[in-house]
């Protein structure tokens, strides 16, 4: 076996040592009734050389987003990364690693941590930034339940249709169980519309989760939006879009309690979804009630600055039923890319990758809805994304040549959104580039006109 | 050897004027960006980052990656989390572009492999379960418990049934209780024997028509295989509840036990631990599920089905819980998951859990010597040593012992869990390690209860800290880093 290193006169030596005749009597504990009398029912195994082929087949039956033009996006972005984010995240010190428990061996993580809680906190303006969650979907349903705790409002939840709908889909799942009723504000202008969202808060709203750049790319006018949710007591939670801040106002400028992100774009690669990185960051007097694992500074025995996970009173290993949450393993890797990512791009580098995308994507609306064969859906000015809607019943003809095309070119709204039946969610990241832009429009020429 | 320079923080290595990158032109004719905004959205400057070179990122996150114990480089036997070695084909293969490279919003005629590849792994996942459907969705352990709680409480619902209770055994980790609470369900503890097994009387005094489910870890965390778990599974089943199998340990029983076969009806998978992916620092992990056919119903929507030759994402699930997480799943993590059974394929399988068991119980013939083993002298793929006596006639601690380790070049077992045994040493040395490296480990653990006790007070002395002050570390919660005022 590749990765046994023992041998038969070791198993032999050990056995003897341990005063059993056989690997089977070590077993002896378990009962014989619940023994396998067979194979599992797996295929063969394979060597390296045959799993590499068996894997790069697998592979090569699929068309990877840098193989064509990927206008896709929806919360997953074919954002550029630099090469020694890859570098440091395959240094086998930290990706062989485990959770830093063992302050003294993990110094490098718990430092890398510490720097990625103050890169979060700074890119947010938010306080406190936790070590990580699973996802920005997760993110958003942990908010909600620290929102619940922190006001003591556990009857109502608010938030509105241009939240991305997976979002929503997990916070459902996660209020199921629990007696919180989730409304949801419609949002028919493609952004939220604060006299509405105020018709929607009452003095037993716990929270407002809001996205900014929404989910169809609108910008919301979240400082209305903070207003109105801060006017009943209630806390405001925005998803918001790490790449963005390279131009927007940060959540802790507009009046966000809890700031939250899929992290993808900071540096993970698409990988079909996973793994990616949840962003959740607060105000100060939230910490105590944020899940996850935080890194803090302190000092050693002899006086040298160190780091350490703290805090954990907040966690399951501890608190069992009353923790926080009940996360234990999170994104470390994801969260070490992150940081690499915002170390290398710096101030300037994600200042012009947002730019970027902002120009491009405009330019792109511009373009494509010129000829009016498709129209902006929605008013509201937008950041990388943004909503098309094509003539009634041609939104498959038109995805359809693109795809002959490799033109990956959006994606189309219907399984969440009926009543945008003919329209088309497009992203454009600082990849994309003119001519790439220029192909579609006269593809939407050639397919519409 | 210690470049401090290079290893200080990069907030305080930022100097004005510095790039790592520089982004292309904008080849569109653009407007700029505060016409294009309104200027009420709009930062008034750019993001409060550090400037850096490459080489000043390069230089420094290398100099911190030494500072870590990690499986590459240091026996890693921490109980629980089944540090086993991270094939290096599986980290070559998950990052093929035409895997790493996909977009979670692509056509189904664009994802054919990689729907192939996840087809296949529910299936090989519900035959090692012994359990009939298996949803790939949860990220991590803990969330996979959540999930799996969260089609409990869906399958009661639908079939009318008021139970709100979930038993956990006092030995169980934190993540039991803390995933019940929040799929809403009270918690009651049910002790362990003497011997380190359930207790049947508690739990038959416990089970009633309020429980839902008792979620049971086995082999369980004192590295034990509960052999009364038939009886168990008939007791909970006869009062009405379902049974989940934490499937953390699973690495003891590949191959030779299914939870499905002994009486689980859900269960979780920790693929980071027994299928070898890396464990990344504190994840990225993935926890898939497995359920009985009567809760498949249930599971959260897609799972990957099969329509003759062509592979989709089944989203019609009308008793689906919905989601738990964003896109399909940490599915890096499930391809090296594939690579690794695919290597191993059924035979080898056995084999990973017949030589984990080996070593654990060579490891524990050659410990118990010199630190006790309260719970017997044979043991499935981990045991949990105890210093109490050390501490009782010397004030030597677990902790100390752990911190010692690490002077050793061993990293630390687990200590101080599980909760029932005091002052315990938690050592899962797994099957990737030999007989040579398992000696010099009981070797360095004999020397070390022989060690001058204040010697051992004051480990580690080879690293370069000792003993954060973590009581300060609480107190101040400095979790940032500020500029130092003028
Ligand atoms: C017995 C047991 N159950 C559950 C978990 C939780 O798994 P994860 O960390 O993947 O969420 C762990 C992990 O440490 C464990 O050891």
């Amino acid at each position: 076996m590749p990765y046994i290193p023992n041998t038969d006169d070791d198993r032999r030596a050990m056995l003897e040592a341990i005063g059993a005749e056989s690997i089977d009597e070590l077993f002896e504990m378990v009962p014989r009734e619940f023994r396998l009398d067979r194979l599992l029912d797996l295929p063969a195994a394979l060597g390296e050389l045959e799993l590499q082929d068996h894997i790069r087949q697998l592979a090569d039956r699929n068309t990877a987003a840098s193989a064509a033009t990927c206008f896709l996006g929806g919360g997953s972005y074919d954002h550029f990364i630099p090469s020694i984010v890859d570098f440091v995240a395959a240094r086998s010190e930290f990706y062989t690693s485990y959770t830093p428990y063992q302050a003294e061996a993990s110094q490098g993580t718990l430092t890398a941590l510490f720097e990625y809680q103050t890169m979060i906190t700074r890119l947010t303006g938010m306080d406190v930034s936790n070590a990580s969650l699973y996802d920005g979907a997760g993110a958003a349903a942990e908010a909600v339940l620290m929102a619940i705790g922190a006001t003591g409002r556990s009857k109502r939840v608010v938030t509105a249709a241009s939240v991305h709908p997976e979002y929503r889909q997990v916070l459902a799942t996660y209020l199921a169980n629990l007696d919180t009723q989730m409304h949801i504000v419609g949002t028919p202008g493609g952004a939220l519309a604060p006299e509405e969202l105020d018709a929607a808060v009452d003095e037993q709203t716990a929270c407002v989760l809001v996205q900014h750049p929404n989910f169809f790319g609108c910008l919301e006018e979240v400082e209305a939006l903070a207003a109105a949710a801060h006017a009943k007591g209630a806390l405001l939670i925005v998803a918001f879009d790490p790449l963005s801040l390279g131009v927007l106002k940060r959540p802790g400028d507009y009046g966000a309690d809890i700031a939250v992100a899929e992290g993808q774009a900071l540096g993970c690669p698409l990988s079909y979804g996973g793994p990616y990185l949840g962003i959740l960051a607060c105000r100060e007097k939230f910490v105590r009630r944020m899940p996850g694992r935080l890194a803090g500074q302190t000092v050693d025995r002899r006086g040298r600055r160190c780091w350490v996970l703290t805090l954990q009173t907040r966690e399951q290993h501890i608190r069992r039923e009353k923790a926080t949450s009940n996360i234990c393993t999170n994104q470390g890797l994801m969260a070490l890319r992150a940081t690499v990512y915002l170390a290398a791009m710096g101030p300037h580098g994600l200042r012009s990758a947002a730019e970027l995308c902002l120009k491009k994507a405009r330019y792109a609306a511009d373009r494509w809805t010129a000829g009016g064969l498709l129209e902006a859906a929605f008013p509201a000015p937008t950041f990388k994304e943004f909503v098309l809607r094509a003539p009634r019943g041609s939104v498959d003809e038109l995805l359809d040549a693109a795809a002959g095309e490799r033109i990956m070119a959006g994606s189309p709204l219907e399984c969440w959104y009926p009543e945008l039946a003919d329209c088309v969610l497009v992203a454009v990241t600082e990849k994309r580039t003119k001519a790439e832009i220029d192909r579609m429009a006269e593809l939407i020429r050639s397919v519409l006109g | 050897m210690r470049n401090e320079q290079a290893a200080d923080l990069l907030f305080a290595q930022s100097r004005p004027g510095c790039r790592a990158v520089r982004m292309p032109e904008c080849d569109v004719p653009a407007e700029a960006v505060e016409s294009l905004l309104p200027r009420s959205a709009l930062a008034d400057r750019p993001p409060d980052l550090p400037e850096l070179t490459e080489p000043d990122v390069v230089r420094h996150f290398v100099n911190l990656s030494t500072q870590n114990m990690s499986v590459d480089g240091n026996f890693y036997p921490l109980g629980s989390c089944t540090m086993k070695y991270n094939p290096k084909r599986n980290e070559a293969l998950a990052s093929l572009e035409g895997l790493a490279g996909l977009h979670p919003y692509q056509r189904s005629e664009t994802i054919q492999g990689m729907l192939a590849l996840l087809h296949s792994l529910q299936e090989m996942l519900g035959e090692i379960a012994g359990l009939d459907a298996v949803s790939l969705q949860p990220a991590a352990g803990a969330h996979g418990e959540m999930t799996a709680l969260f089609v409990a409480a869906a399958f009661l619902r639908d079939t009318g049934q008021n139970r709100d209770v979930v038993l956990i055994p006092d030995g169980a980790h934190g993540t039991n209780p803390a995933s019940a609470a929040m799929a809403g369900f009270r918690t009651l503890e049910v002790k362990s024997t003497a011997a380190g097994l359930v207790d049947l009387g508690d739990l038959a005094a416990k089970l009633d028509e309020r429980t839902a489910v008792f979620m049971i870890t086995n082999p369980n965390t004192l590295g034990l295989f509960d052999r009364q778990i038939g009886e168990i599974a008939e007791m909970v089943h006869a009062s009405g509840g379902l049974v989940y199998l934490d499937g953390a340990n699973m690495n003891a029983i590949l191959g030779i036990a299914r939870p499905g076969d002994f009486g689980a009806d859900m269960m979780h998978f920790n693929p980071h631990k027994t299928f070898s992916g890396p464990h990344g620092g504190g994840g990225p992990g993935a926890g898939p599920i497995a359920v009985a056919g009567k809760l498949a119903p249930y599971l959260p929507a897609p799972l990957v089905a099969k329509r003759g030759d062509h592979y989709t994402l089944d989203f019609d699930r009308p008793k689906s819980i919905g989601r738990v997480r964003s896109f399909f799943g940490n599915t890096g993590v499930l391809v090296r998951t594939y690579c690794y059974l695919r290597t191993h394929g059924p035979e080898g399988l056995r084999r990973v859990a017949e030589n984990a068991v080996l070593n654990a119980n060579y490891l524990l013939s050659r410990v118990k010597d010199c630190l006790p083993v309260p719970h017997g002298d044979r043991c499935m793929h981990e045991f949990v040593a105890s210093a109490q006596k050390l501490k009782a006639e010397r004030g030597v601690t677990a902790m100390d012992v752990a911190k010692r380790l690490l002077d050793y070049g061993f990293h630390a077992p687990t200590v101080y869990f599980p909760l029932i045994v005091r002052e315990a040493l938690m050592i899962e040395p797994t099957e990737t390690e030999g007989k040579a490296t398992l000696d010099s480990f009981a070797e360095a653990l004999q020397r070390i209860v022989a060690e001058d006790a204040g010697l051992l007070h004051d480990a580690p002395h080879t690293t370069a800290v000792c003993r954060p002050d973590e009581v300060r570390a609480a107190r101040q919660s400095i979790l940032k880093w500020t500029a130092p005022s003028m």
